[in-house]
C-alpha cells in the first residue's frame, strides 16, 4: 500500500494508453526525498508521457501516483503547488525582462509580493543573471534562458523539480553551468529533482539513481555504479580484424577471460573484467582463429554501454503520427 | 493576483510589440480610406459615343444637354460618331461605356407629340457605369421639353414632397466608421486573444501555465481580461482616428461615447470568446491566420458596414440577422451618428449580450486544463 509521505514520487501501476498504443505500461517506482532521479530512454520510450502524468498535464488511464505527498489525480492542484517544471523547450517570454519572467511566475503560485521579490533577487543571483535581470529575454543566449527558467521554476520553493532535457542544444560551457547549478541546488537544499535526459554523462554526473525506460516500462533502475554492475565485464575492448569476424567471435567466446562478444559492423566488442591485461592473450586468440588484429581500443564500461545493452542498437523512429489531411500539422495531436 | 499576473504578462507582451498593435489599427483604417474613396463619388468622364442622325431642333437640344453634361458635372466625355454600327462596336470592345443614337425624324416625332425614342446602348457588364449613364442620359433627354412647361404655382390638391434630414449629414466615408470599429474589434480579439494563446501553445508556453496552480478560471479570465482591454483600446483609438480622418464628431457627446465604449467592450468579449470557441484548440498559429481571413469576410461584409443589409438577397439577410457584427455596426451607427438613447439600441445590445453569453460558455467548454 502506498504511503504518500514517505517518498517524493511514488507510482503504482501507472499506465497511459492512447487508443491501442500503450505509452506507459504499469510503471512502479519510488523517488526518495532530496534525491536527483534520472530517466533515460530512447525516443518514444514513454519518458515524456510519464513526466506529463506526474506533473498533472495528462490524466493516467489507470494506476496512481503521488508527487510531493499528493495524489496526482485527486489533488492535482496541490501537486502543482508543490512542483516546479522546466520543460525541454525554452519557454521564457522573449518580450519580458528576466525579472518580469520570474516575478510573474511567482504571482501564478500566489507568492506574496515582498517574499517574491526577495526570492527573485536571490534566484537571479544564484543563476548569475542579476546584472541582466532588467534586459529583455530576447537579448539572452540559450544558456542564459535555461538558467533563467531554472530560477523561474524555483520561485515558489517547490519540493520536486522536474527537468526535461535541460541542457539540450546548449554549448559545453552552458551545459556545465546548468550542471553546477543543479549540483549546488542538490547540495544546499532538500529539493527532489527528476531529470529526463539523453546525455549519459549528464545522468552519470548529476543523478543519484537512474531509471532506464523503454517501451513504456522501467527496465532497469539503480545508481549509475549499480547499473554498470548489471552488465557483464567492467571493460570493453573494441577490436577490428582482417579475417572472418564471425569465426573470430566464436573462438573468443570460448575464452574464460571473455564475458561477452558482440559484433558491431566490422568491429568486435569484447566484454571483460581486466581489459589492459588480457590484450596479449586476446591478440593470440585472434591469430589462432586465422585472423590478425588491425586496430584495438580499450575503455571502461560507460553508462552508454549499459544503456545500449538494455535498449539495443535499433534506431527508434517514433511511430507516424496522424496528420490532418485538411489542416496539415495545424491541429493538436494526441501524443 | 493570479488572473492579474496573466493579464500583466499578455499586456506587457503586446505593448512591446507595437507592430502587432499597429496592424490591428491600420487594417481597419486602410479599409476606411480605400473603400471610402473607391466605392463613392460621382462617376466622371464616362466615354460615350453620340450618333446624331437627325439635325432637327429637338435633336440639337438633346445634343446640347449632352454637351452640358460633359462641360458641367463632367459625367461623360462625348465622341461624335457618324455610324451607329461603329458606335455599338465601340461599346462592345470597351472603347465606350455607352452609345446614344438619335434616330432620323426624332425632332419630327417630338413636334407631333408621338413617341420619340433615343437609342442608348450601354456596357451593362459594368453595372454601376451602365445605370449611371441610363439615369443621367434619361434626365437629359427628358429635360428638353421643360421649355414647354408653364411655370405655375402648386395647385391645392397637389402633393408636394419636401425632403428634410433628421440627422447630421453623414457622407460615405464617415458611414464606414462603425464597420471599421467592428473590424478593429475583430482583428484585436484575434491578435490579443486566440492568436496569442495558440502561439503560446505552439511554443510550449501553455504547458508551463498548466503545471502551475492557475485554475481554468484564472487562465480564461486573464486571457479574456487582457484581450478585451487591448481590443477595446484599439477600437476606441480607431473610432477617434476615423472621426479625425472624416472630420466627424460623436452625436450625443460624452454619454454617447460611454455607451459606445460599452458596446465595444461587449462586442470585444463576444468576438474574443467566439474565436476561442472556434480556434482555441488549434495547434498551429497558421490555422488561426487562415481562419481569421475567412471569418473576417463572412462576418464583416454581410454586417451592413459597407452596404445596407436591405440590399442583400433573402439568404444573406437571414445570415446578417444572426451576425453579431451586424448588431454591433447598427448599435454603433445609432449612437455615433444619431446620438440615440438606450432604447434605440436595446435590441442590438440584447443580441450582443446573448451572443457573448453563448460564446463564453462554448469557449469555456472547449478549454481543457490538461493537454
Amino acid at each position: 500500500m502506498m504511503e504518500p509521505d514517505s517518498a517524493a514520487i511514488l507510482t503504482e501501476d501507472l499506465t497511459k494508453r492512447f487508443g491501442n498504443f500503450t505509452a506507459v505500461d504499469s510503471v512502479n517506482f519510488e523517488v526518495r526525498r532530496g534525491e536527483v532521479f534520472g530517466m533515460l530512454g530512447p525516443n518514444g520510450a514513454g519518458k515524456t508521457t510519464l513526466v506529463r502524468m506526474l506533473t498533472t498535464l495528462l490524466p493516467p488511464t489507470s494506476g496512481r501516483a503521488t508527487v510531493a505527498g499528493e495524489d496526482i489525480g485527486r489533488h492535482a492542484r496541490k501537486v502543482r503547488e508543490r512542483i516546479g517544471v522546466i520543460p525541454q523547450a525554452l519557454t521564457s517570454d522573449l518580450d519580458l525582462t528576466g525579472w518580469e519572467n520570474v516575478d510573474i511566475y511567482g504571482c501564478f503560485y500566489g507568492v506574496p509580493r515582498s517574499e517574491r521579490h526577495k526570492r527573485a533577487h536571490r534566484l537571479l543571483e544564484m543563476v548569475r543573471l542579476s546584472d541582466r535581470a532588467n534586459d529583455l529575454v530576447a537579448t539572452y543566449s540559450g544558456g542564459m534562458r535555461r538558467r533563467l527558467e531554472i530560477a523561474r521554476g524555483l520561485i515558489h520553493s517547490p519540493r520536486v523539480l522536474f527537468l526535461d532535457e535541460p541542457t539540450i542544444g546548449l554549448d559545453p560551457q552552458s551545459r556545465r553551468a546548468v550542471w553546477d547549478l543543479l549540483l549546488e541546488l542538490h547540495n544546499e537544499s532538500e529539493i527532489t529533482v527528476s531529470l529526463t535526459t539523453h546525455y549519459m554523462d549528464e545522468a552519470e554526473q548529476l543523478c543519484d539513481r537512474i531509471a532506464i525506460v523503454d517501451h513504456g516500462k522501467i527496465i532497469a533502475l539503480d545508481t549509475p555504479a549499480g547499473l554498470k554492475k548489471l552488465v557483464n565485464g567492467s571493460d570493453r575492448v573494441e577490436v577490428q580484424v582482417d579475417g572472418n569476424s564471425e569465426q573470430v567471435a566464436a573462438s573468443l567466446r570460448t575464452q574464460t577471460y571473455v564475458s561477452e562478444v558482440t559484433i558491431d559492423g566490422d568491429k568486435l566488442i569484447i566484454a571483460t573484467d581486466d581489459g589492459a591485461h588480457v590484450i596479449p592473450r586476446l591478440i593470440e586468440s585472434v591469430e589462432s582463429a586465422g585472423s590478425r588484429v588491425t586496430s584495438l581500443n580499450v575503455h571502461q564500461l560507460s553508462l552508454e554501454d549499459v544503456f545500449i545493452r538494455f535498449t539495443g542498437r535499433t534506431l527508434r523512429d517514433e511511430a507516424a503520427k496522424k496528420v490532418s489531411f485538411l489542416v496539415g500539422a495545424g491541429m493538436p495531436q494526441q501524443r | 493576483m493570479k488572473t492579474l499576473a496573466i493579464m500583466r504578462r499578455d499586456l506587457l507582451k503586446l505593448m512591446r510589440n507595437p507592430l502587432t498593435l499597429l496592424s490591428t489599427v491600420l487594417m481597419p483604417i486602410i479599409y476606411l480610406v480605400v473603400i471610402g474613396n473607391s466605392f463613392q463619388g460621382q462617376l466622371r468622364h464616362l466615354p460615350v459615343a453620340v450618333v446624331a442622325q437627325d439635325h432637327g431642333i429637338y435633336a440639337r437640344r438633346v445634343v446640347e444637354q449632352l454637351l452640358a453634361l460633359q462641360a458641367g458635372p463632367k459625367t461623360v466625355t462625348l465622341s461624335f460618331v457618324s455610324d451607329p454600327g461603329t458606335a455599338i462596336a465601340g461599346v462592345r470592345n470597351g472603347e465606350y461605356k455607352g452609345a446614344v443614337i438619335i434616330p432620323p425624324n426624332f425632332s419630327h416625332s417630338v413636334a407631333e407629340g408621338r413617341i420619340a425614342e433615343i437609342g442608348l446602348f450601354t456596357d451593362n457588364v459594368d453595372t454601376v457605369s451602365s445605370s449611371t449613364l441610363e439615369s443621367v442620359l434619361s434626365d437629359a433627354a427628358a429635360s428638353i421639353k421643360v421649355d414647354f412647361v408653364t411655370a405655375r404655382e402648386p395647385k391645392l390638391n397637389e402633393i408636394v414632397m419636401r425632403p428634410s434630414w433628421l440627422f447630421t449629414y453623414v457622407d460615405y466615408d464617415r458611414s464606414l466608421i462603425p464597420g471599421v470599429i467592428v473590424m478593429a474589434i475583430f482583428m484585436g480579439s484575434l491578435m490579443a486573444g486566440v492568436f496569442n494563446w495558440v502561439m503560446d501553445k505552439f511554443m510550449g508556453v501553455t504547458e508551463c501555465y498548466l503545471v502551475t496552480p492557475l485554475s481554468r478560471w484564472n487562465i480564461a479570465a486573464g486571457i479574456l481580461g487582457s484581450g478585451v482591454t487591448i481590443t477595446s483600446a484599439v477600437a476606441v483609438f480607431v473610432l477617434f482616428l476615423g472621426l479625425l480622418i472624416t472630420r466627424g464628431t460623436i452625436e450625443g457627446g460624452f454619454p454617447a461615447l460611454m455607451t459606445l465604449i460599452g458596446i465595444i467592450v461587449i462586442t470585444s468579449t463576444g468576438l474574443l470568446a467566439m474565436t476561442f470557441a472556434i480556434l482555441g484548440r488549434a495547434g498551429h498559429p497558421r490555422l488561426v491566420g487562415t481562419f481569421a481571413g475567412f471569418l473576417n469576410v463572412i462576418l464583416f461584409f454581410p454586417s451592413g458596414a459597407i452596404y445596407p443589409v436591405e440590399s442583400f438577397p433573402p439568404w444573406l439577410r437571414s445570415f446578417a440577422a444572426y451576425n453579431p457584427e451586424t448588431h454591433a455596426v447598427n448599435a454603433i451607427k445609432q449612437i455615433l451618428f444619431k446620438g440615440a438613447d438606450f432604447a434605440a439600441v436595446m435590441h442590438d445590445l440584447a443580441f450582443l449580450l446573448v451572443f457573448m453569453g453563448i460564446t463564453l460558455t462554448l469557449a469555456s467548454m472547449s478549454f481543457k486544463r490538461t493537454l
